[in-house]
Parts: structure tokens; C-alpha cells; sequence
């Protein structure tokens, strides 16, 4: 090849942007000049004119049932993952570090982060099958609404759930059972047994309870001793539970390394009745906390539908505010 | 950003994707993996997406990333070059003289794509068979735009060298 002449060499770059289109105006406006007086850059023009189409050619055309099939297995693929996935948002609250997952089928999972402020600390990020990821703004209204709970400031979370983190029926029949004790009550590990027709699995119970996936929104924090004792709360962390009994208005006394609720100060709901009750009514002071729900107030009673009793007449004669 | 519009981006790009690591690979059992491999990590990424993103420039950064590893393992790397390929192009020449003629060439730029070294050759693949701008295949290869576009360049050259003495199928006019 002989040497370029100068002008040539000078617009050497512009002229294999220009033949394969990506130069700028007047670059292209400047090789054009060029070519219009020199006639081996024409041709070099033209090669590369040719290289660049030969080049977009190149494009592969795979066949359509190799593209579907992929697509297909793909979709599958996505599918099974989308229901193992659950969306998480870790935060801090007045109990603590919180994780909260949802899933497309609902809240999966609430946690207490005892040792972290990430996935590593939490059970999440441990449990096989299930597809961990770190959720974006769409979880802070949950974030919210469980912050104003935890505070007082809300009392229910209308929240869908999904059980699928619940390890067999009968945890699911304890926290469904669990779920139904209303804001503001507190009822017994027996008598949750007894609720779901298993009176003597109370220790079978408190497990299930201990294993809760959804601590806060299944309240079993509301689950106490029949001795009135709160007993335990998600391993050691029995302040938290005395914490959110007390936002609750449930009336509480320091007894021993525990906490005991004061049945004196709360109504009290019969097994199988409609009305609530003094303390003092009857014989009720006397029966077993495996057969009661004892309430903070005559609203949270009155809330779940239940009428005073026409015996003792707590509507005429409340127990005096906390 | 909901779960639901994940699905639209499939629809909207995976046949590109195939296409893409089709052309990378030769293979399309290849293309088939780490196509579907670009879609479940851009799934577990999509939440923490911003909401302004260009998805499809996102989606060919992470085919790219699959693709340099994949074509780290050197065994592979040869098996491509192979010639053993799935791909099959799309011409429209204007006459038989000029279709054995543009299938030569095709054959001999194919040669030299596949010899280019990797950031050349992707850079080549994102710019003329993908249209990407330069801005996004930088992204992808993590360099600036301007090693981007002189990656291109000198792929370009070295095809144009690889051509020298070659009789080249008819093409447009200059102008």
C-alpha cells in the first residue's frame, strides 16, 4: 500500500464513522467534501459502506420455536420463584429492629432482629425455599402502620396474611385462634387449646405461639399463663410483651422476674357467653383463666359485639379508668 | 413499582436477549441459559429499579456481565469460534450472483467479529446489530463512552482489513 496523502489521513476516522452512520453532521459534511476530489478514499468509502451492512447482517434469526421454548422455561422459572419470593424491609421501632416480608399472597413474615439490622441477623434470610429480596417504597406503608401500632396510635392491621410460613395445620389452627383475641383482651394458653378442641396440648400451644411467623399482627402477645402470668414472648423477650399488653390498656403488676395481669381491674368474658362481667361477678373471680377473656375496657369488649351483663351491670358500674 | 409489569418486560425483550447471547454464543442451548438467567437476576433486581431506568439498555448490561463470564472459561471461548453454529442470519440480496457473493463476506466478517477481542467484539454487537448508544454499551462494559465508540471503531478496522483483496457485494451508492 502507498503512503496516504496527508488530507487523506486527516479525515481517516471521520471517514469510517461517516460510511457506517455514526458521525456527527459536520464531520460527514467534511469526508463528503473529501470524496467529491479523491478517488481511492471513494472506495474505501465504499468498503466500508459494504462492511457495515454486511456487518448489521450478521443479526442472528433464531428459530421461533427456540426463542418460545426458552421464553416458556423462563416463565416457568419466574413463576416459581414469584411465589417463593417475599419482599422484606427491615426498620427500627420502640421494640427494636423489625423485619417485615410480604409475599404476593400477603404478609409472611414479622420479626424481631435481636442480634442485627440485617437479613443476616434474621430467620429470613435462613429458611430454605423461600426467595429473600430487599423491598423498595412499596413497604413503607406497612413500616407506618406497624410503628403507629406498636405506639398506640392504631389498632388493628388490616392486613391479608400468608400462613404459608406457618410449619403445620395445627400451628395454623393456634394462630388463627390467637388472631380472633381482640385489641385490648388477654386470654390463656388453655384456653387456646381450648378453642381449637385440644384442651390438653397447652404446652403444644405455647410452642406453636413461640414459632409465630407474625408476631405483633397475630397477637400473641395477648396469650398468657392461667396463672396470669405473661410467661413468655418469642423466646426471652418478655418486656416486649408486657410493652405492647400495656399500649393495650391491659393492666399489669411486676411479680417475680414476670409480669401478672391484675384480673381485678378487667372485665371478664365467660366461655360460650355474650355479655361480659365485673370481676366480682358470680363466681367468676374464682374460674380458671382457661375458660376466660379478660378485657382492658368495656369498649374493647362492646367492640367485638359483646353486651354488659344484666347481672352485675358493669355498663352502670365501671371499673374505674387506669 | 408492582410485580405484574415484570411480565411485560419479558414479552417486550426476551426474543432480543436470545437473539443477542445467540449471536454471542452460537449456541442455542447457550443462549437459552443465559438468556434466562438475564431475566431471573433482572427479576430479583427490579424492585430496587429506578422508576426512570431504560430497561432495555439495564437488560443487555446484565446479558453482557453473563456473557464475559461465560466466555472467561477459554474452552468455551474456542468452542465458539468453532464454527459449529446455530446462527443463521437474515439477507435480503438483490440477485443470486450477489446473494453467494454477500454469503462469502458474511462469512469472512463472521471470522473476524468472532476473532476480535471480547469488549471489541461486544461493543461491535451492541452498536450494529442492537442499535445501543454508546452511552449504554459504556454501562455495560463498564468503560466511558468514548472506549465504547473506539471499540467499534477498531472493530471496524480490523474487519475492513480482514476483507483486503476481497470482491465486496454491491452496495448502496456513496451518497
Amino acid at each position: 500500500m502507498t503512503a496516504k496523502h496527508p488530507s487523506c489521513r486527516a479525515i481517516e476516522v471521520d471517514l469510517v464513522v461517516t460510511a457506517t452512520g455514526d458521525a456527527e453532521s459536520r464531520s460527514a459534511e467534511r469526508v463528503h467534501r473529501h470524496l467529491d476530489g479523491c478517488a481511492p478514499c471513494r472506495e474505501e468509502f465504499g468498503r466500508y459502506r459494504a462492511v457495515d451492512q454486511v456487518a448489521r447482517g450478521l443479526r442472528a434469526v433464531p428459530a421461533p420455536e427456540a426463542v418460545a421454548q426458552s421464553r416458556a422455561g423462563l416463565e416457568s422459572r419466574l413463576a416459581d420463584l414469584r411465589q417463593r419470593r417475599v419482599a422484606y424491609r427491615i426498620f427500627p421501632s420502640p421494640l427494636g429492629h423489625i423485619l417485615v416480608g410480604r409475599s404476593e399472597h400477603g404478609i409472611a413474615l414479622v420479626e424481631y432482629l435481636g442480634g442485627g439490622t440485617t437479613l443476616r441477623a434474621s430467620r429470613l434470610g435462613r429458611l430454605e425455599g423461600v426467595e429473600a429480596v430487599e423491598g423498595g417504597p412499596e413497604l413503607e406503608g406497612l413500616q407506618r402502620e406497624l410503628i403507629e401500632y406498636i405506639g398506640g396510635a392504631r389498632r388493628d392491621l388490616d392486613w391479608t396474611l400468608d400462613w404459608r410460613l406457618t410449619t403445620s395445620d395445627f400451628s395454623r389452627k393456634v394462630l388463627e385462634a390467637t388472631a380472633a383475641i381482640p385489641y385490648g383482651a388477654v386470654a390463656s394458653y388453655a384456653g387456646v387449646a381450648r378453642r381449637i378442641g385440644r384442651p390438653s396440648a397447652v404446652r403444644a400451644v405455647a410452642q406453636a405461639l413461640r414459632w409465630n411467623p407474625l408476631p405483633i399482627v397475630v397477637p400473641c402477645h395477648r396469650v398468657i399463663g392461667t396463672s396470669g402470668r405473661l410467661t413468655g414472648y418469642a423466646g426471652d423477650k418478655l418486656g416486649l410483651k408486657q410493652r405492647l399488653l400495656s399500649v393495650e390498656g391491659i393492666k399489669l403488676r411486676a411479680a417475680r422476674r414476670d409480669f401478672s395481669v391484675v384480673r381485678d381491674a378487667m372485665y371478664a368474658l365467660d366461655e360460650g357467653e355474650v355479655a361480659y362481667c365485673l370481676p366480682t361477678c358470680g363466681s367468676i373471680g374464682t374460674r380458671s383463666l382457661a375458660k376466660l377473656t379478660l378485657f382492658a375496657s368495656r369498649e374493647s369488649a362492646e367492640a367485638r359485639g359483646l353486651r354488659p351483663c344484666t347481672d352485675c351491670r358493669p355498663d352502670l358500674h365501671p371499673l374505674p379508668a387506669a | 413499582m408492582g410485580l405484574a409489569p415484570f411480565e411485560t418486560v419479558v414479552a417486550s425483550h426476551h426474543a432480543e436477549i436470545y437473539r443477542y447471547l445467540l449471536r454471542l454464543t452460537s449456541r442455542s442451548g447457550d443462549a437459552d441459559d443465559l438468556s434466562q438467567e438475564t431475566f431471573l437476576r433482572a427479576y430479583r433486581a427490579w424492585e430496587s429499579l429506578d422508576d426512570g431506568a431504560n430497561v432495555r439498555a439495564w437488560l443487555f448490561t446484565i446479558a453482557t456481565n453473563l456473557a464475559r463470564n461465560y466466555f472467561r472459561s477459554e474452552s468455551r471461548r474456542r468452542r465458539a469460534y468453532a464454527g459449529v453454529s446455530d446462527v443463521r442470519t437474515d439477507v435480503d440480496p438483490a440477485s443470486p450472483e450477489e446473494e453467494r457473493r454477500f454469503r462469502e463476506t458474511r462469512v469472512l466478517v463472521e471470522r473476524v467479529v468472532d476473532g476480535l477481542p471480547l469488549k471489541q467484539r461486544l461493543a461491535f454487537v451492541l452498536r450494529k446489530l442492537h442499535d445501543l448508544e454508546y452511552e449504554a454499551i459504556g454501562r455495560s462494559l463498564k468503560c466511558s463512552p468514548e472506549s465504547a465508540r473506539a471499540h467499534v471503531f477498531q472493530a471496524l478496522k480490523k474487519i475492513r482489513l480482514g476483507l483486503n483483496g476481497h470482491e465486496l457485494p454491491m452496495m448502496e451508492s456513496v451518497r
